[in-house]
């Protein structure tokens, strides 16, 4: 399978206080990949260098086994964006939008951009700042598709949406995907989301990737046990990844779950869930 | 490029009230009193420009347009350009709207007229070109005060001079050739001074991250 963003040892150094540091990645074509970790963790800043916005201090970063060095333009007709919060001024109106966009992509599709629209609800004759939230990013997720993309880069495209919204906006990346040439990198801090769609998850944490593996394989292999205050100290160590004490139990973090059923079965074990695997890994105590 | 270019002048039509309020206020003002107001239309048109850089800063757009093909090289490229455009255009309608009005009052000055406008154009070419820079480098809001430093300092070291007993002679063959060929040296230098200021605007830009 190619390879849609091929990473190498990306360090990117931020505001003096923050730094991604040495970031190895590979995204196939073809996958949904998402992106999580707590704010600050790193993951605008991995997705802005990956866009070229921010100047990375070492590594490299190949799209499409382009390099940004030499083919930039190229490159960036390739990919439609959602970035959290950047878009087009607010004053101008929704079909100005296919004005200025035809003058960018070359592949620009006029008739594409309006059906969306159509298909999104979207008053072509209404400002941008007119819009509900909802409606500005569906907006937004129009405009990246029109140019027929091949990766889609979205920064948290369903952040302060609605279910309903969010379930369409959702519906529209997998449309997306079934072609197999297709490839979406997502960040989102809602994390059922991707337990819905994403193919791959990784988790940023301090500006280093801590965890990489299929949805799949996270799913089924992660598990939250849940047990007493007084048995927590009879389950061994190496079975704990992270733990977190309440008032009346531990919650614990463990893998390899028919190992972990059998050897403590007079605990609970619970299927896991990306939120409670971010709140463990990033909250729980990490030592017995 | 054109898409930028585009974005900006769109950003202008919403607009388009509030500049048909202010040339009809032109106007009316050119036809009650005998002064001309041929500045007034060349200074908003960078009062324009100053709107469109404050809707990509309020909505982070450049951020967004460097994720275009070419986006951010064409970024500060289009602003001169649009700036020019909006400038040339505001000149030809003032001076159609000037001399329109000097028919109906039958004091018709084209001379007095052009060498207005042209200053207007080459006054507002010189603001651009040293405000651009600044804007680019610091944003429309920290501009302000970086040019407000600027023009302190500037005014600072003039008095200074000035103070010192320094004699400034003009010798009277700069003055003379000032004065027969103002018409090439000033827009010359405005078309130096703006590519100068360009080229400031280029490089400060594309070090720039967001």
């Amino acid at each position: 399978m190619k390879n849609a963003i091929e990473i190498r040892n990306l360090t990117k150094k931020y505001d003096s206080k923050f730094q991604l540091g040495e970031i190895n990645l590979n995204i196939p074509s073809g996958t949904i990949i998402g992106l999580i970790g707590e704010n600050g963790a790193g993951k605008t800043t991995l997705i802005k260098s990956i866009l070229n916005i921010l100047k990375i201090d070492k590594g490299s970063i190949k799209i499409f086994d382009k390099d940004y060095q030499k083919e930039e333009r190229n490159i960036k007709e390739e990919i439609g964006v959602v970035l959290d919060d950047m878009f087009l001024p607010e004053n101008l109106f929704v079909k100005d939008i296919n004005s200025i966009m035809k003058h960018v992509y070359k592949h620009w599709d006029e008739e594409q951009y309006f059906n969306y629209l159509q298909e999104f609800d979207i008053n072509k004759n209404k400002q941008i700042k007119a819009l509900s939230k909802g409606m500005r990013k569906k907006l937004e997720i129009a405009t990246a598709l029109s140019h027929h993309p091949k990766l889609l880069i979205l920064d948290e495209p369903t952040s302060g949406l609605d279910p309903i919204i969010r379930s369409e906006v959702l519906d529209i990346f997998l449309k997306f995907i079934s072609d197999e040439d297709h490839t979406i990198l997502l960040s989102t801090h809602i994390t059922s989301d991707l337990e819905h769609i994403a193919d791959k998850i990784i988790f940023i944490d301090h500006g280093q990737i801590i965890l990489e593996d299929s949805r799949d394989e996270i799913m089924d292999n992660y598990g939250i046990l849940k047990c007493s205050l007084e048995y927590f100290n009879e389950i061994d160590k190496e079975d704990i990844i992270a733990y977190k004490k309440n008032r009346y139990d531990y919650t614990l973090l463990v893998k390899d779950l028919d190992k972990i059923r059998k050897k403590y079965d007079q605990c609970i074990l619970d299927k896991i869930t990306l939120e409670d695997l971010m709140l463990l890994m990033i909250k729980g105590e990490k030592q017995c | 490029m054109l898409g930028l270019i585009k974005k900006d002048l769109l950003m202008v039509k919403s607009n388009l009230k509030m500049i048909c309020i202010i040339f009809a206020v032109y106007l009316f003002m050119t036809y009650n009193d005998n002064t001309n107001f041929a500045f007034l239309p060349s200074f908003i048109s960078i009062v324009i420009m100053m709107s469109t850089f404050s809707y990509d800063e309020f909505n982070k757009t450049n951020a967004y347009t460097t994720t275009w093909p070419n986006g951010k090289s064409n970024t500060v490229k289009s602003k001169y350009i649009t700036t020019i455009v909006i400038m040339l255009v505001s000149m030809i309608i003032t001076i159609l709207c000037s001399i329109c009005i000097s028919m109906i009052k039958n004091n018709l000055n084209m001379e007095e007229l052009l060498s207005t406008s042209i200053g207007c154009i080459i006054a507002v070419s010189l603001i651009q070109a040293i405000l651009y820079p600044f804007i680019f480098k610091f944003g429309v809001e920290k501009s302000r005060i970086a040019l407000f430093a600027f023009s302190f300092l500037f005014v600072g070291v003039i008095t200074l001079l000035s103070k010192s007993g320094i004699a400034f002679d003009i010798p009277e063959s700069i003055l003379s050739l000032l004065d027969n060929y103002w018409m090439i040296i000033f827009p010359l230098s405005a078309i130096i001074l703006t590519s100068i200021s360009y080229k400031i605007s280029e490089i400060v830009y594309l070090k720039k991250e967001f």
